[in-house]
């Protein structure tokens, strides 16, 4: 077989640049830490990298909803354990105030005592959350949801729940209208407390005005443990969504851990195998570059 | 007779000079590219016949020939085009797999930001902040397709500039091919003998032809070579050559195509007629990958900003207004053919973004029928007018007139990256919230009935309420609902089972069922009381937490919104985005392994050709002195023949 010089030449520095690109991409790899650059390098793999990623980003996401999901609740939470405890103290005094041996003096202590919780309890209905928002107000959350009037309060807000996708599935309610928390069940709570403080303050004379406060007694107590009831089940609801988040929290972030597991297996890489490669390569390279520099310098016109 | 040995002598001088020239000349030509070395045929001279045998008389050179395989210069042309053409696509391909998968540049990061920040404009519908940043990323993201499409088209640029260049050296090689074949032919004729160099050359110049396109070559009796390129198009034949122009596509006035001129016609030549070589590479880069992805990346640009744009008109901004257009999304592309005899000018107007497809159409009027074809599989239909929708396209005639044989071209993508522009910039126009605002507990019930809030359907929008509905329960057997004003039918749904109700008709009440009226749906659950009353009312303006329209902009991230040809079902936008990734990134591997194959396999036909026709060096430094001994023996030979004269006349 006959080998013409050209071809000598050309095959032998081929052979070396061809070696030479392969130490490139080598080197590439190890300082990106990557198995591959661009797609067309591993199509296949590429594919499930971009798949797997889209995956994380969306549980990403919803783990950041359920974080603004928490901060609404445990704020609401907060604002109706202060509510019960107000309302609780609240129905201490009223069922003190059954006391046949007070003094209309007396009973008027007890009212301004109650006008001070009616006043404190349209405070934390009116209540706002970091950002300046009424927490009870329904979707009408830059208005606040409780005037008070002669009889009470009027409610301006409306019945609206805030919702939010907290996961995949999962469409939660993140806010409690004003509606549900002091209106429920037919019982105006501030019109209970508004009307036991007026007759608090109205002096018994008789045995008429005596009757009507004792029936009018009674009519507060119970329907303040009515709206006591309903606010205990409103709480116990956010409860229980809030510990629901952290449930969703916790596979939430068993499936990060999945997802970061198989795309550090898809695109890492092996770096181990990497550098003994790069080695391998190397030592290649340089036999190669010695043997050609060798033979080239073969001539027969050395001699001649 | 000593003269006799003294013309073999200069015989044999002779043979061993033009020995050592073409030695010499092999060894200056070893690195020349294209040179076949070139070897003496030596023969002997015809020999004389004296009575008692013929006697040699000396040598005589028969001729310089080439060493020239023309079957493996065949394989190796062959091989050039195919190997050119897949290393131009190859390259050209790449540039696009490393733009569309660039971690930073890439359209993935902006598309995630992007649907984060509506998801966290719909966490936090009135934090302005919040609002501000779905508008910045809603920008970044426009700007990033405007340039992915714009870099595309800088790569159309680049392709057209390369069409021209090769067809300017396409035509250069085919003229000095013509004139080589005249002179060759010139020269065999007047000579006999065969021009090596010249041959040598005319060859070369065909490989480098065969570079820029697929190259065939006949080689006619006189030594002439007619030259056909890509299908069988004669580029030169004997000594007249036929060019290839380039020319302005008639239908994309920014595209070069390369044409073919044979007397006056200029013939717009398809792919199909330009394989193989560099011309071939780009052409079927231009139709198979670059039109594709620029349309790819178009109809996910309108799917993602159409379905937006509806989503959006369905809800109320901070102001209370209905939400007006997010994304402007631009008009399909409709050229007429520079061919056409008529007037007729066609526009096309996208009407359904969610079942645009990536292909483009053609429209050819032949005089009574209108046939659409779809570009991507060929499928046509045929309608006897327009306006016609097909594919969520609404094709139309805007003005002139239309005659036989008239041809157009829509593009419904091709521009949609590039031309996108965001239509907001004020964040209390982004409409987070919903149309009917209200869904009250009439204050005075005493029931425990609950109302959801209430959600709208995607007609809703063009007619929305304009007076509260009332709702009063009436229990009874059954429980009823009674709606007021009654002037709507109700539908009530539970467990997958609807059920219609005439206007006015009282509607049983099924708790936890949803109750679908005027577009609106909501449900009702637990136990009202009777005489309770549920109120669904239009809000003028939406309450600062209202997300109802926030959600279910969200929710346009995970549902199919983008249509695929041949299928019902929908990707969604992520999904047709990873999908033409992956189908580039699969396609560059291809060609990347073919073309490396290709160039291993032109390598060995090069090598075989080398081995054959090659100069090596050493060979001609033993044929040096192999002449030269030559030489010095032919030279004594005559140094004795001139003694042996001598001899003679010194005997007078």
């Amino acid at each position: 077989m006959r080998i013409s010089t050209n071809t000598f030449f050309d095959q032998g520095i081929g052979k070396i640049t061809g070696l030479q690109a392969d130490q490139l991409r080598l080197q590439g790899q190890i300082s990106t830490g990557k198995r591959f650059a661009n797609p067309s390098d591993d199509p296949v793999a590429a594919a499930r990298a971009l798949e797997i990623s889209q995956q994380k980003e969306m549980n990403a996401t919803y783990t950041n909803v359920r974080t603004v999901a928490k901060t609404n609740l445990e704020t609401v939470e907060a604002s109706l354990t202060n509510i019960t405890n107000l309302l609780v103290a609240a129905q201490s005094t009223l069922v003190a105030a059954g006391n046949g041996a007070y003094s209309n003096l007396e009973r008027g202590f007890v009212g301004t005592d109650l006008k001070n919780s009616l006043d404190a309890l349209l405070g934390l209905a009116n209540g706002k959350d970091a950002y300046g928002t009424y927490l009870f107000a329904g979707y009408n959350s830059e208005v606040a949801p409780f005037t008070a009037t002669g009889a009470g309060a009027t409610y301006n807000g409306d019945s609206n729940v805030q919702q939010l996708k907290v996961d995949a599935q999962r469409l939660m309610d993140v806010s409690v209208s004003g509606d549900e928390v002091f209106l429920a069940n037919g019982n105006n709570v501030f019109t209970t407390l508004n009307d036991i403080i007026n007759l608090l303050n109205t002096p018994i004379t008789d045995a008429t005005t005596q009757a009507a406060f004792s029936a009018g007694l009674a009519t507060a107590i119970s329907n303040m443990q009515t709206s006591v009831d309903n606010i205990m089940n409103v709480r116990a609801a956010v409860g229980s969504k809030l510990n629901e988040l952290d449930t969703l929290d916790i596979s939430g972030q068993d499936r990060n851990l999945q997802y970061e597991k198989s795309l550090s297996e898809i695109q890492d890489l092996d770096y181990a195998e990497a550098l003994s490669e790069f080695a391998k390569n190397q030592t290649i390279m340089e036999a190669a570059q010695k043997s050609f520099s060798s033979t080239a310098q073969l001539s027969l016109f050395n001699f001649i | 007779m000593a003269s006799n040995i003294l013309s073999i002598g200069k015989s044999a001088l002779n043979a061993a000079q033009i020995g050592l020239s073409t030695t010499g000349h092999n060894i200056a030509n070893a690195s020349t590219p294209g040179y076949s070395r070139q070897v003496v045929v030596q023969a002997a001279a015809q020999a004389q016949n004296f009575g008692y045998g013929f006697v040699g008389q000396g040598a005589e050179v028969s001729g310089v020939m080439r060493v020239y395989n023309e079957i493996l210069a065949r394989q190796m042309i062959s091989l050039q085009s195919t190997s050119a053409a897949y290393n131009t696509y190859g390259n050209q391909l790449n540039a696009i797999d490393n733009m569309l998968s660039d971690e930073t540049a890439g359209l993935n990061p902006s598309m995630n930001d992007f649907f984060a920040s509506v998801q966290a404009l719909a966490s936090k519908p009135n934090d302005i902040p919040t609002r501000q940043t779905m508008l910045s990323n809603a920008q970044s993201l426009v700007n990033r397709l405007n340039s992915m499409d714009s870099r595309l088209n800088e790569i159309e640029q680049g392709v057209n500039s390369q069409l021209v260049s090769s067809v300017g050296l396409v035509n250069s090689y085919a003229k000095q091919i013509a004139s080589l074949n005249d002179i060759i032919e010139q020269s065999i004729s007047t000579t006999g003998n065969i021009p090596n160099d010249l041959m040598d050359q005319r060859d070369q110049l065909i490989t480098e032809l065969s570079k820029q396109i697929k190259t065939t070559v006949v080689p006619q009796n006189q030594g002439t070579y007619n030259v056909f390129v890509g299908n069988g198009l004669p580029l030169v034949v004997g000594e007249d050559t036929y060019n290839l122009v380039t020319t302005t596509s008639p239908t994309d006035p920014s595209r070069i195509e390369v044409a073919y001129q044979s007397a006056a016609k200029v013939t717009v030549l398809g792919a199909s007629s330009l394989t193989g070589g560099a011309i071939g590479g780009l052409v079927q880069f231009r139709n198979d990958s670059l039109d594709v992805v620029q349309n790819q990346i178009g109809q996910i640009a309108v799917s993602l900003a159409g379905t937006f744009n509806t989503q959006h008109a369905q809800g109320l901004d901070r102001n209370g207004d209905p939400g007006g257009i997010l994304f402007n999304i631009p008009a399909p592309v409709a050229t007429s053919s520079s061919e056409n005899t008529g007037t007729g000018e066609l526009s096309a107007q996208i009407i359904d973004p969610t079942l645009i497809t990536n292909s483009n159409y053609r429209v050819q009027y032949d005089g009574s029928n209108y046939r659409v074809t779809r570009l991507s599989d060929q499928t046509s239909q045929t309608y006897a007018s327009l306006p016609q929708t097909i594919d969520g396209l609404t094709i139309s005639q805007d003005s002139g007139t239309i005659n036989a044989g008239d041809d157009f071209l829509i593009r419904p993508t091709v521009n949609a990256a590039s031309n996108l522009s965001l239509a907001i910039k004020d964040v209390n126009k982004l409409a987070v919230g919903s149309p009917v605002l209200s869904a009250t507990i009439n204050a005075g019930n005493t029931g425990t009935g609950a109302i959801s809030a209430v959600s709208v359907d995607s007609n809703y929008a063009s007619a929305p309420l304009t007076t509260a509905l009332n709702f009063t329960y009436n229990s009874g057997l059954p429980n009823t609902l009674t709606l007021a004003p009654s002037t709507q039918p109700v539908t009530v749904t539970y467990g997958g089972v609807s059920t219609t109700y005439p206007a006015g008709a009282p509607i049983t009440y099924t708790s936890g069922a949803t109750i679908s009226v005027a577009g609106t749906s909501f449900r009702l659950s637990g136990s009202p009381a009777n005489g309770d009353q549920f109120e669904i009312a239009p809000g003028t303006s939406a309450g600062a937490a209202d997300n109802r329209n926030g959600l279910l902009l969200a929710n346009l991230q995970t549902t199919g919104n983008v249509a695929m040809i041949g299928s019902n079902s929908k990707n969604t936008y992520t999904t047709a985005f990873s999908q033409m990734v992956s189908s580039v990134g699969n396609k560059a591997r291809e060609l990347k392994v073919t073309g490396e194959a290709e160039t291993k396999a032109l390598s060995q036909a090069t090598a075989a050709m080398q081995s054959e026709s090659g100069v090596n060096l050493d060979e001609e430094a033993t044929n040096l002195i192999r002449y030269q001994q030559a030489y010095q023996a032919a030279g004594k030979m005559m140094q004795i023949a001139s003694e042996l004269f001598d001899v003679l006349l010194q005997l007078g």
